[in-house]
């Protein structure tokens, strides 16, 4: 009797949370469809779930410069796309190589000044960032850093969190193996090399992760900055398209195809990073 | 995750240099192929249809003189954010597609450049070149006028005894009674609440000026604005227009096809529209008239669209050659064929593809577009008083409320230049 | 020697720290200074004609704001905004967090994953797919109503239903975060304790309230007060999806404050709302640090 009860409570409890994956991916699944149906199909109702015959028409209106009659079409997606991963590969490598020793620093190393600067960072995280948006495009705007890849990057290595992170990590590593190595006489960057960033390697990848991602997705910031198309980031450019094709389903769906697909592959290959990074090593799994 | 052969921390390091090293190669391969921003190319920046059609004129230009252009098509309702911080960042284009309300407001900040030639914008009509001046010298030049038409359903107008579109205020409402009887769930006039043209056209039709002392207060609660805007609201209120804003109606040509709605207040490029979908409603089945007034047709809301040149661009004289071409008859005539948008150059209307009939209505109100304030504010006050009238219409407020409320806004909106005009800083 | 070496460590740690703190003082401290700066200024388009334009007005932005309706409307949007999504947020992350905890759900990883995904994806992308499924004739959301017998709703065009509308879509995208986060909460729930309820033959929600709930307090207080704040900062949905409508029912204090700024460059006044902004949120953080140390968490 209490076995059946154990089983039915088992699958009743495995199909709910199968359902609720479901719900979850739906919307995903819904734009992949759509963004392969002919055009004007999903302007119906019932609205389609399936596509009538699968064309690549979209993405090719979408990605292709097209040339008609002389005159050059282009949404300019692919030089988006382009920029989305140069600015935010640039972003990723250049906030880590700013943010780990810094990160280090402020766990490891005794310096005059420390625990002041660690409480002003801790209170610059309540400063909400849009606040300096507005003069910082004007201090952008006399050092010539608008509409340029610069403007964009520089506010995102200013990574506050991304310093406390660290620092929250390094502060696990024994003090013992760091005195003894600076007793043999080593210094201090070749500690930081040679000890601590192997055993950091793991949260090097997940803070990596974090500052990849938030650069792909980043919106207001590159919406502000930006005026030139050529330049436009992903989201800047999908945002562009979609206020005057509101009622392209399809071409909008294939434009959100390519702006997240890069993404929840990289998650997924890297999910244990970045899930990880997140349980901070208390579930197995 | 089951045991690993090899040391995970060799793995992991393996990891992170294969995926960095693989991100960078293909963020450099990507920009490499990249199509580049051509230094040598004029830039232009439209929006709409114009922006999105400006590369076939582009064309024409870069055969005739060799010159690249590169075009960009900006949101219409992002664009004025666009302008102004691409000009607080020295990033504005060469050449600019500008709505005609705008160019004061981009002339005073000394983003766009004053005409070298006054012979440039001399062909066009009265009353177009009026918003383009500034201090006395012009600033852009014409390139469209959209005079508010109203299209209507001949067959349904018929249906109710109408064999033309009504011409006075009386009329609408009597075909809306009408209609409404036959179809009670249909309705018989298509105005979105989030636009504020056609409130705009009926203001100037009862020959309502919005602003007074200098343009530095509001003037809505006039007998005048008051007739124009209780119209308006009628129109909902009665149920003869329904009271949505655009994004609920996907397709309202659709709509007006399936005769959902017998009079749709629009421009010229909803010709275009029409053309192209006859197969779902057939040419002879609508036709265009004036907009109505309270006494017979008058002023109405024109959307016209004007060329600027930067004030800092480095190749002024390339930039107004571009200019020039643009907004040469050639071009403004190709560009009516395209998409409907009816040339600013009076010349150009002896063409024979403007002698068609449909195109009357838009000829005779060319010369009447309704009287509004040149100020720099006056794009935001529109907007907000289009907000007003559509809390008037959901029910909110009362009319005079309405009308109070927008002084009230308006007021505060113009409390800077009430200072600037008192000091004399402005005109 | 240990003058020496602390001058060592000294000298490194300037040598790693000093170049992101320059960056932070260039983007961080010194704009929020002169949005401070700004806003005691009357900026505006006319002062980027005419520097000579700009004067000093002291608390006149902060006065003409609570002149203006829209900004009281953009804090009560806000505000509705907060109240009703952390709840449906939090409630939604610890509900699943719940689930995903019991015992005998198989391939956690896998649904762990699953349910993720929308927190990595960006907020264009998805909102743009969001603003298709709650359209009113052709969306999935009203189609799936239907077949329950539900009438279809005019999400994005009804003033009453824009909100949960937009929330339900920021609900959809963030509650991965947190379920992960009382996932780990969960797991440190010490285990003996539930035995020993569970032994007592106290019930499943006894034991969620005597057991679970204490053990997590800290953590779901935490998590719904970053949650607000959170939520004070929305903006990217109503830009994309409702452009602030209809009827300007999702114009929120972001939102607001951008089209003030960059719209209209009345920056003065932008910079004061910017800084209403900050005290709402330091306000709630405020609230954070007394909530952490009445738990002895801090």
């Amino acid at each position: 009797m209490a076995v059946t009860r154990r089983r039915l409570r088992t699958v009743a409890m495995n199909l709910a949370v199968a359902a609720l994956a479901l719900v979850t991916l739906a919307p995903f699944a819904w734009m992949v469809t759509v963004s392969f149906m002919p055009r004007y199909e999903s302007s119906r109702y019932p609205p389609p779930i399936w596509p009538s015959r699968w064309t690549w028409e979209n993405y090719y209106e979408l990605l292709v410069r097209r040339v008609i009659d002389g005159a050059v079409f282009d949404y300019r997606i692919v030089p988006a796309l382009g920029n989305s991963l140069l600015i935010a590969t640039v972003s990723t490598l250049l906030g880590l190589l700013l943010t780990v020793p810094a990160g280090y620093a402020f766990a490891k190393l005794r310096f005059r000044g420390r625990e002041r600067l660690l409480q002003l960072l801790v209170a610059a995280l309540v400063v909400p960032g849009q606040v300096s948006m507005l003069p910082l495009f004007l201090l952008f705007r006399e050092l010539r850093l608008v509409n340029s890849y610069a403007g964009v990057i520089l506010p995102g290595l200013a990574g506050i969190f991304a310093i406390l992170f660290v620092r929250q990590a390094t502060l696990s590593i024994p003090d013992e193996m760091i005195d003894a190595a600076r007793l043999d006489g080593a210094g201090e960057m070749r500690i930081f090399r040679t000890i601590v960033l192997p055993l950091l390697a793991p949260v090097t990848v997940t803070l990596a992760l974090f500052l990849f991602l938030g650069s792909w997705n980043d919106f207001l910031w590159p919406l502000i900055v930006l005026a030139d198309q050529h330049r436009y980031t992903l989201p800047v450019a999908v945002a562009a398209i979609s206020r005057e094709h509101a009622a392209d389903g399809e071409l909008m769906m294939a434009a959100a195809v390519v702006t997240t697909l890069p993404v929840l592959l990289l998650f997924l290959a890297l999910q244990r990073y970045y899930i990880g990074g997140l349980l901070g090593g208390s579930v197995k799994g | 995750m089951g045991g690993r052969a090899h040391d995970p921390r060799t793995t992991r390091r393996s990891l992170i240099a294969m995926g960095a090293g693989g991100l960078t190669a293909a963020a450099l391969a990507t920009t490499g192929c990249l199509r580049r921003h051509d230094p040598a190319a004029l830039t232009f920046w439209g929006t709409g249809y114009e922006g999105d059609y400006s590369p076939h004129l582009a064309a024409a230009f870069t055969t005739a003189t060799g010159i690249p252009v590169e075009t960009q098509s900006l949101p219409g309702t992002a664009a004025h954010e666009k302008f102004l911080t691409a000009h607080a960042g020295g990033s504005l284009p060469d050449v600019m597609m500008l709505p005609s309300g705008w160019v004061a407001e981009f002339a005073m900040i000394g983003a766009v450049a004053p005409l070298p030639d006054p012979a440039l914008a001399t062909d066009t009509f009265h009353g177009v070149m009026r918003p383009l001046t500034f201090a006395g010298v012009p600033h852009a030049i014409p390139w469209s006028v959209g005079s508010q038409v109203q299209f209507y359903r001949r067959d349904l107008l018929g249906e109710v005894g109408y064999d033309a579109a009504p011409l006075t205020w009386d009329g609408w409402r009597d075909v809306g009674a009408k209609l409404k009887r036959r179809h009670p769930d249909r309705f018989a006039i298509l105005m979105f609440l989030n636009w504020w043209d056609t409130l705009i056209t009926f203001a100037g039709q009862a020959g309502a000026y919005p602003l007074r002392d200098r343009d530095t207060r509001g003037d809505f609660r006039n007998p005048r604005y008051r007739e124009a805007l209780a119209f308006y609201v009628s129109l909902f209120a009665d149920g003869y227009a329904p009271g949505v804003s655009s994004n609920e109606i996907q397709d309202p040509l659709a709509a007006f096809a399936q005769g959902y709605f017998a009079l749709y207040p629009s421009g010229p490029t909803l010709l275009t529209d029409l053309h192209r979908r006859a197969a779902e409603i057939a040419p002879d089945r609508w036709g265009t008239a004036r907009m109505p007034g309270p006494n017979g047709p008058g002023r109405v809301s024109a959307i016209n669209n004007s060329i600027a040149v930067s004030a800092t661009t480095p190749r002024p004289r390339e930039a107004w050659a571009l200019a020039r071409h643009l907004t040469s008859a050639a071009s403004e005539l190709t560009f009516q064929r395209m998409i409907g948008s009816l040339p600013a150059r009076r010349s150009a209307w002896t063409s024979p593809q403007l002698a068609d009939p449909l195109l009357r209505p838009f000829a005779a109100q060319m010369e009447l577009p309704a009287e509004l304030p040149i100020i720099v504010e006056w794009e935001r006050i529109r907007l907000e008083v289009q907000i007003v009238a559509e809390r008037v219409v959901r029910g909110g407020l009362t009319i005079d409320e309405g009308l109070a409320a927008m002084d009230a806004r308006v007021d505060a909106i113009l409390a800077r230049r009430r200072e600037l005009v008192a000091a004399g800083r402005i005109a | 020697m240990t003058g020496s070496v602390h001058r060592r460590q000294q000298r490194a740690a300037w040598i790693f720290a000093a170049p992101v703190l320059g960056i932070i003082a260039l983007v961080f401290v010194l704009p929020t200074l002169l949005a401070l700066a700004l806003s005691v200024t009357d900026y505006s388009i006319y002062a980027l004609a005419d520097w000579s334009n700009l004067r000093f007005v002291g608390f006149g932005n902060f006065a003409d704001l609570l002149a203006t309706p829209l900004f009281w409307r953009a804090l009560r949007n806000t505000a509705i905004f907060a109240g009703l999504g952390v709840p449906m947020a939090i409630g939604t992350s610890l509900a699943t967090a719940l689930l995903l905890h019991d015992a005998t759900v198989r391939w956690k990883p896998v649904w762990r994953v699953a349910l993720f995904a929308p927190y990595v994806t960006g907020i264009v992308a998805t909102a743009v797919v969001w603003r298709f499924v709650l359209n009113t004739r052709f969306g999935l959301l009203n189609w799936a109503l239907a077949q329950v017998g539900v009438a279809p709703v005019d999400w994005l065009g009804d003033p009453r239903w824009s909100i949960p509308a937009i929330l339900l879509f920021v609900t959809w995208k963030v509650f991965g975060y947190n379920m992960i986060v009382f996932t780990a909460a969960l797991a440190a729930v010490p285990g003996e304790l539930m035995e020993a309820a569970r032994l007592d033959g106290a019930g499943a929600w006894t034991r969620f309230r005597h057991v679970t709930l204490p053990a997590i307090g800290p953590t779901l207080l935490l998590a719904a007060v970053m949650s607000v704040a959170g939520f004070l900062q929305l903006f990217a949905e109503p830009y994309v999806m409702t452009l602030g409508g209809p009827s300007q029912s999702t114009v929120t204090v972001l939102y607001f404050m951008f089209d003030e700024g960059f719209k209209w460059w009345n920056l003065g006044q932008a910079s004061a709302v910017a800084f209403v902004l900050f005290v709402l949120i330091l306000g709630v953080t405020l609230v954070q640090t007394r909530i952490g140390r009445r738990y002895e968490w801090l």
